[in-house]
């Protein structure tokens, strides 16, 4: 078991290993930090929404399990909460979109 | 003692009425949620043709169309999960369910994809159009609000 966490280690080392690093002083190209930023906001948000999501349904369906006479009440509570929830993601990538144009 | 006992009788009768119209009112919420979608659909789509041109009233239009589906969708998958839930009402396939919840955010990609390559200056229409539901529950909300103050619900 270490020995495959250390090899999982040296894969994720070898993952800032760029061969860009090892070029000499020549000027490269401009990067393009926009795009790049865009797609880990992206990525944090849609993780942040799958989160939220998932802990939403859980509770939603423990307290399901527990009484089920309540079901009008958290279904409404569930459905506005999962469109809500979403909604972030997307406004997420209406700014992304408006920013990387 | 005995018009005490009939005024309490009715007191408990006032507010138990009260309560039943305050669960009636609130039940209705997802469907009067849908009609404002329906409505702000159809207004802000001519709204848009009218203020901003064709191309991104159509995008609003493709995207108004899929978020009420959208939501349409996710009405069914809550209302199917919560059947297997409470093991009550028509149980659909866990499968089912799952297909049509992925299915959403595929229709939406393939939506975006479409109008991108399309017409790419409708983009921000289909973007917007996106936003329906919370256009939609930021109604009732108002609503909502409206019926507590006037009616006292």
């Amino acid at each position: 078991m270490r020995k495959l966490s250390y090899l999982f280690m040296a894969l994720s080392l070898l993952c800032f290993v760029v061969p860009a690093f090892a070029q000499g002083g020549e000027a490269a190209a401009p990067v393009n930090w926009v795009a790049i930023t865009a797609g880990f906001s992206m990525a944090i948000a849609s993780a942040g929404c799958g989160l939220a999501q998932a802990r939403a349904t859980a509770a939603a369906a423990e307290g399901l399990g527990r009484n089920p006479a309540a079901r009008p009440g958290i279904q409404l509570a569930l459905i506005l909460g999962l469109a809500l929830i979403e909604s972030l993601a997307l406004y997420t990538l209406v700014i992304i979109f408006a920013k990387v144009k | 003692m005995g018009s005490g006992y009939v005024k309490l009788e009715r007191e408990s009768e006032n507010s138990q009425s009260g309560f039943n119209a305050s669960e009636s009112f609130y039940s209705g919420a997802l469907d009067r949620i849908r009609r404002f979608m329906l409505v702000l659909w159809i207004a802000l789509s001519v709204g848009g043709w009218l203020r901003f041109g064709w191309r991104l009233a159509l995008g609003f239009a493709c995207g108004c169309g899929i978020a009420y589906l959208n939501f349409y969708w996710l009405k069914r998958v809550v209302s199917g999960m919560a059947d297997r839930i409470a093991q009550t009402g028509k149980q659909q396939s866990g499968k089912g369910i799952v297909v049509r919840f992925l299915l959403r955010y595929f229709l939406m990609a393939l939506g975006g994809y479409i109008i991108l390559s399309v017409t790419p200056a409708s983009l921000y229409g289909f973007l917007a159009g996106l936003s329906l539901v919370v256009a939609g529950i930021a109604c009732e909300a108002a609503y909502e609000i409206y019926a507590a103050l006037a009616r006292g619900m």
